[in-house]
């Protein structure tokens, strides 16, 4: 038992941190080579074949170099996305160099088919174009009604000033005259302080 | 000299349908049994009399400089160059036109875009970046291009903002002289 312990301790060693190593090494046995590849089933294979034979020490380790060589097929893997040059495959039974268009039906055809397509692509260009402008049309209509909304709410705002202030007038009107007045008589007030000089008659 | 193959012949009405609207009429036989085909030689394409063709066949084609109607150059890359030359069967079948006044003529014919103030009138309900033949205001054709903006986009447009991006005018007749029919 001492050989597949040392052997098993290398493949582990690196691998295992902590708990998980221990409970490997007890479920493995003496058998781990083939838990390299793959866990569960696999793993028991090689353990009957080991039984078979003698238990040699020598014998083991031959065994354990020797790896199944695995085909694509086996393992099911999807193939290689290799490259073909294009002038690499040649297709069979078909004619070198290139097919000439000139007989009138065959012109026919790709001009009607050109055509159809380009027509069809016109077409949905100006329908795109034509909804584009209606959106463009639609938004600048709901800005206009916007700007004249918020016009009209800028003039009521005025307005409703307007009156308060005349509302306000109308209160106090006698205290406005009087401050006019004060307003008024204050420059005259001050000309009439003016000094001035008269000589007495005679 | 040779036919246009499948793919050619493809991307050459391809092409051609940006600027005109029937193109059956290209291929239309003649009053005299004959009709019009596509010949490419030096990666030019021409537009020939299928009889012009056959009697064409007699010279080879490192001589053979030019036959019929030159279209336009077929690309390294596959695609297709209308040329100037083109123009007279563009304009007979135009799907949308463009008319410029007599002052913009001449701009538009040393190189320039078209720009709004230039344009006498234009076809209504042209999208954008479509194929359009330009016209001098007495119907004479004076070029090709694509729009810049759809005609009710044009309409809001300032007087000096481009309506039509050139590609081709006749002023290249004097000024691309040296390249436009070989080389």
């Amino acid at each position: 038992m001492a050989p597949t312990r040392t052997v098993k301790n290398k493949h582990a060693g690196p691998r295992t941190g902590g708990a998980g190593g221990a409970k490997r090494s007890s479920d493995g046995g003496g058998i781990s080579k083939p838990r390299g590849k793959s866990g569960g089933p696999k793993a028991k294979a090689p353990a009957t074949q080991v039984k078979g034979r003698p238990n040699l020490p020598g014998l083991d380790k031959s065994k354990k170099k020797k790896q199944r060589v695995y085909t694509e097929k086996e393992l099911g893997i999807p193939e290689l996305n290799m490259i073909t040059p294009v002038g690499v495959t040649k297709p069979k039974g078909k004619k070198k160099g290139k097919v000439f268009v000139d007989d009138k039906e065959s012109m026919t055809t790709i001009l009607a088919l050109v055509q159809a397509e380009k027509d069809g692509q016109i077409e949905s260009k100006m329908m795109r174009a034509r909804q584009m402008e209606e959106i463009r049309e639609a938004r600048r209509v709901e800005a206009d009604k916007k700007e004249a909304e918020r016009k009209a709410k800028l003039e009521d705002t005025k307005e409703s000033l307007r009156r308060k202030r005349k509302r306000t007038k109308g209160g106090d009107g006698q205290e406005e005259e009087s401050i006019k007045a004060v307003a008024a008589t204050g420059t005259k007030a001050a000309k009439a302080k003016k000094k001035r000089v008269s000589f007495a008659p005679e | 000299m040779r036919a246009l193959t499948d793919q050619e012949m493809k991307t050459v009405l391809d092409k051609l349908a940006n600027y005109m609207s029937d193109l059956k009429s290209l291929i239309a036989p003649l009053e005299d049994g004959d009709r019009y085909v596509f010949r490419l030689n030096h990666s030019r394409v021409y537009y020939v009399k299928l009889s012009l063709a056959n009697l064409a066949t007699s010279i080879s084609r490192d001589a053979l400089l030019s036959l019929g109607t030159c279209l336009g150059k077929m690309t390294k890359t596959g695609k297709f160059r209308l040329h100037i030359t083109a123009l007279p069967i563009i304009a007979s079948g135009a799907r949308h036109k463009i008319w410029v006044k007599d002052n913009g003529a001449q701009p538009f014919l040393y190189g320039s875009n078209v720009v709004k103030a230039h344009v006498g009138r234009w076809s209504e309900d042209c999208p954008e970046h479509q194929g359009c033949v330009v016209y001098s205001m007495g119907d004479v054709p004076l070029g090709f291009g694509v729009t810049a903006r759809s005609t009710a986009e044009a309409r809001r447009l300032d007087p000096t903002g481009i309506v039509c991006f050139r590609q081709a005018d006749c002023g290249e007749y004097l000024r691309d002289e040296d390249t436009l029919f070989a080389g």
